[in-house]
Formats: C-alpha cells, sequence, structure tokens
C-alpha cells in the first residue's frame, strides 16, 4: 500500500499540488473573507486536474498490471487524497492564525479563523469525500458526475452554516463572538469535525472497495 | 509443466461473448494468440490477467489458479499492452524507480543488462521513445523482476518490420532457455510464422483451433479450382472465394479427398485468419 502512496505522490501528483496548499492558504490573509472559499479551492482545483492526469496517464490499467490488491489501490488513492486535505487545511489554519494576530481589531461578519471554523471546514471535506469517493470508484477513472455531486453537497454544507452562522445570533456567539475565545468549545468543535472527518472517509473507503472490485478494467 | 493453462472460459458482454476458451501453453515456448479486431484477443488477455470478472471457467499460471493466487502470481507475469501508454512525461528512471519496488525478485543488474542491451536511455521520457522501444521498456522490466510467464497484448503492432523481427529474436532468445514462456496477441501472422511454437486462433469469442504452428497450418488445405469442382466440394469448404479462373476456398484437412484433382496447397496463417473471418460473415 505504501509504495502505491509513494508511486502516486512519484508519478500522478504533480508538485505544484503540493505547493497549492501555500498558495490557498495565503488567501486567509484576506481580511474577514469568506474562509470556507479556501479549503474549496483544494476541491476546485486540485482535484479535477488530478483526477484527470490519473485517467489521462492511464493510471488505472498501468497499476492494475502491478501485484496489488485492488483494496490497496483505493486505500492508497484515499490516503493521498486524505494527506493533501489535510496538508490544505493544517496549512491555511497556519495562515489564519497569523490573520487573528495581523488584524485583531477586525470586525467578522463571515466566520473567522479559529478552530470552530476549521471543525466545520473538516465536516465539509468529509462530506465532499462521502460522496466523491464512492461515486468515482463506480468506473476509478470518471471522475466528473461524482465532482459535480460532491462538490454541490460540500458547497451547499458551507453556503447553509455560514448563512446560520450570521442568522443565527447562537452560532455568531459561538464562532465570532465571546465563543470564539473558549478554547475548549473551539476545540470540541474541531475535534467533532475531525471524527466526523474520520468518520464519513471511512465509510466512503468501505463503499468504495466494494464498487471497485466490481469493476472491469478497460 | 504448463505455463498457461486457460479453462473453458465465459465472459458475455452486450453483444460479444468469450465462449469456453481454452487452451495451454507449455512452459518454454512462445505462443501465438490470433485473431480479428474484435475476435476476442484483448478480453482474453485482459481474463488471464484478472483485469476482467469472467462469468465462469479457470487461469493458471505456472500450476496455479490465478483468481486464488493473483497476487503472488503478477510477481512471476510480465505484461504489457501495446498501443497503451502510462505516465509519458516522466523519465524511464522516474518510473523504473516507482515500479521495482512493487517486485520482490527485481534485479538491478539484470535491469541495467537489458537497459544496454536495448540502447535504452534512462533519462529519456516514454513519449521520446519510438514505439519499438517502449516495447523493449515494457521487456526490461519484465524481465528484471524475474517474470516467468510474459503476457503481451499486440506487441508488434506499430513496428516497422526492422524493429518487429529484432523483437522477434528477442522472443526467440528469452525462451531459449526453458524458463521463460510468451504469450502474444497479433493480427501480424508473419511475425507468428517467424517465431512461435504454438498458435491459438481465436475468431469472434471462440477458439478455433489451438496446435503446434505446423500441425495448426496443415490441419487446413487451401483449394484452387473451377466452378465444377466448386460444386463438388462446396459443402465442406470453411469458406471460399469466386474469382475470374474459378474458385479458392479453406477445407479442414479431414475433408479433403487427396485424389480429387484440385490443386491444393498449405495455407498460410493469413490466409486462415481471413477464410475463417468470411465464414463468419456469411453467418451474419
Amino acid at each position: 500500500m505504501f509504495n502505491l502512496v509513494v508511486k502516486d505522490f512519484k508519478l500522478g501528483v504533480s508538485p505544484i499540488f503540493l505547493i497549492m496548499p501555500l498558495l490557498t492558504g495565503a488567501l486567509m490573509l484576506i481580511p474577514a473573507w469568506i474562509y470556507f472559499l479556501v479549503p474549496l479551492y483544494f476541491c476546485w482545483i486540485t482535484i479535477p486536474n488530478m483526477f484527470g492526469g490519473f485517467k489521462a496517464q492511464n493510471d488505472l490499467i498501468f497499476t492494475a498490471m502491478m501485484p496489488v490488491t485492488k483494496k490497496d489501490m483505493v486505500k492508497a488513492r484515499i490516503t493521498v487524497l486524505v494527506v493533501l486535505e489535510i496538508l490544505h487545511i493544517g496549512i491555511a489554519m497556519i495562515f489564519g492564525m497569523i490573520t487573528l494576530r495581523l488584524y485583531p481589531e477586525l470586525t467578522y461578519y463571515f466566520f473567522s479563523p479559529h478552530m470552530g471554523f476549521w471543525g466545520l471546514c473538516m465536516v465539509m471535506l468529509a462530506i465532499f469525500n462521502l460522496i466523491f469517493i464512492p461515486m468515482y470508484y463506480k468506473t476509478a477513472y470518471k471522475f466528473g458526475k461524482a465532482l459535480a455531486a460532491s462538490l454541490t453537497a460540500a458547497m451547499l454544507f458551507a453556503g447553509i452554516a455560514q448563512w446560520l452562522g450570521i442568522r443565527s445570533a447562537f452560532l455568531a456567539d459561538v464562532f465570532n463572538g465571546a465563543g470564539a475565545d473558549r478554547t475548549a468549545l473551539q476545540a470540541s468543535i474541531l475535534i467533532a469535525g475531525i471524527a466526523l472527518f474520520a468518520a464519513f472517509t471511512i465509510a466512503a473507503y468501505r463503499i468504495a472497495v466494494k464498487r471497485f472490485l466490481k469493476v472491469e478494467i478497460q | 509443466m504448463l505455463a498457461l493453462e486457460v479453462r473453458r472460459l465465459n465472459k458475455k458482454y452486450q453483444g460479444f461473448q468469450l465462449k469456453e476458451v481454452s487452451f495451454q501453453l507449455e512452459k518454454g515456448y512462445i505462443m501465438g494468440f490470433i485473431g480479428a479486431n474484435g475476435a476476442g484477443k484483448t478480453t482474453t488477455i485482459k481474463s488471464i490477467l484478472n483485469m476482467v470478472h469472467i462469468d465462469s471457467g479457470e487461469v493458471r499460471v505456472l500450476g496455479k489458479s490465478m483468481a486464488e493466487h493473483e497476487i503472488e502470481l503478477k510477481q512471476e507475469i510480465g505484461c504489457a499492452f501495446g498501443g497503451i501508454d502510462f505516465y509519458t512525461r516522466s523519465k524511464l528512471k522516474t518510473l523504473t524507480d516507482v515500479i521495482k519496488k512493487f517486485y520482490k525478485n527485481w534485479d538491478e543488474k539484470t535491469y541495467y543488462g537489458y537497459m544496454g542491451r536495448f540502447k535504452l536511455d534512462e533519462n529519456k521520457k516514454m513519449s521520446e521513445l519510438s514505439t519499438g522501444m517502449k516495447v523493449k521498456y515494457g521487456l526490461a522490466l519484465a524481465l528484471s523482476h524475474g517474470a516467468k510467464l510474459l503476457v503481451l497484448d499486440e506487441p508488434t503492432s506499430g513496428l516497422d518490420p526492422v524493429a518487429r523481427d529484432d523483437l522477434l529474436d528477442i522472443f526467440q532468445e528469452l525462451v531459449a532457455d526453458g524458463e521463460i514462456s510468451i504469450l502474444f496477441s497479433t493480427h501480424i501472422t508473419s511475425d507468428l510464422e517467424k517465431c512461435a511454437d504454438f498458435i491459438t486462433f481465436i475468431e469472434n469469442g471462440q477458439i478455433v483451433n489451438s496446435a503446434e504452428k505446423n500441425e495448426f497450418m496443415e490441419s487446413y488445405r487451401l483449394l484452387n479450382g473451377n466452378a465444377s469442382q466448386l460444386d463438388r466440394v462446396k459443402e465442406q469448404l470453411i469458406s471460399y472465394k469466386i474469382n475470374s479462373f474459378g474458385f479458392t476456398g479453406l477445407i479442414h484437412s479431414g475433408d479433403y479427398v487427396p485424389s480429387s484433382d484440385i490443386r491444393a496447397t498449405i495455407p498460410s496463417l493469413e490466409e486462415i485468419m481471413i477464410y475463417f473471418s468470411k465464414k463468419e460473415d456469411a453467418y451474419v
């Protein structure tokens, strides 16, 4: 499985996608922006380009010819995806911390980049993974429909969460008001987000393996 | 010992099916797998490699069931698909570094030996290689991980005559010590006349014949005669073509009566393929 991950990073994932977390992360420096957009750039740019590359380079047949199980093929690809997602979120978090210190007096209309917000981003990526991965593994090369569906769901979640964050006084207080300084509250939202991300991604992996076992490699 | 045994393989697609495909390849020999485009060569090869799910049947490689020992057996199989390129913009060096990690019997010395012999430059990209060089790179990889069975889908297609001849010589050298066996599919029958030991002929998803090369060709006769002679043998012919001099038709040797005054010759593989495909057309 490890060799497959190495294979993806050496052949399939262009180095630019490892720099992208820095470039999109830097968008966190825009004062009081809609920060949900930052991790979404990963889904908008990296995912289609990377999966388009796998398709164009016949990665499926290339990998299937080697002595590897189909289960490991799925596990490795999801690992690559998760590594990139964590890189995006992790680096954006660092930029977020800089932003909080850079502009301490800022009034946030949208979510401020505290830990709780990153918990919501993890939920957004959890939803993305849960839809994208199983749909992609119906063929293991077509990604268009899977991307459209998973992006729509992730963006809907982000949109609704942000709307509620503005409309609900309670949520506004949790994420931008007094709650933002309560570390325990913020950390628990982040941990809950991470837990959901892990659970959804594992569920996606299980469904994907079942589907991929039925795929005919053409 | 059998390097490859395919037993009663069945696979149904919409509009096409493999029916009871069976053949065997002895260790240390080259088997040519021929058939027209769409006859089922690639589907059979993909079934052997467990890339498509067969409806029924069994594939055994080096005495072991492929379904049960796929990963273990893939360590001993080298495969290549002509016309399908992978990671064409990566340097051979990068590709090799990735690929070799998957094989426990990888031998660096053998690899550099073949790279030198095939005049392959590791710093070149796949896209910079000629078709023949790509096949050779595939062979170098397969041989470096100690593959005992090479399954090659149309390795000679797209190659010029010189490159083809060169490759066929390499194939013959590889099987010379009896350890390596090769199954390669092609529709270029002259390749097989040069180097195959056995021929398996597939037509419309069914194996027509699988035999030693000369035995295979001698099991048919190509008849030449006039119109009245055609009427006498028409029923026995696999198929025939009418021309201004009379007819030319293919017949099973068993159905041919040597005493008849019709001129008979041993057909080439190409002629066998053509007349069989004509037979299929006649039923359409």
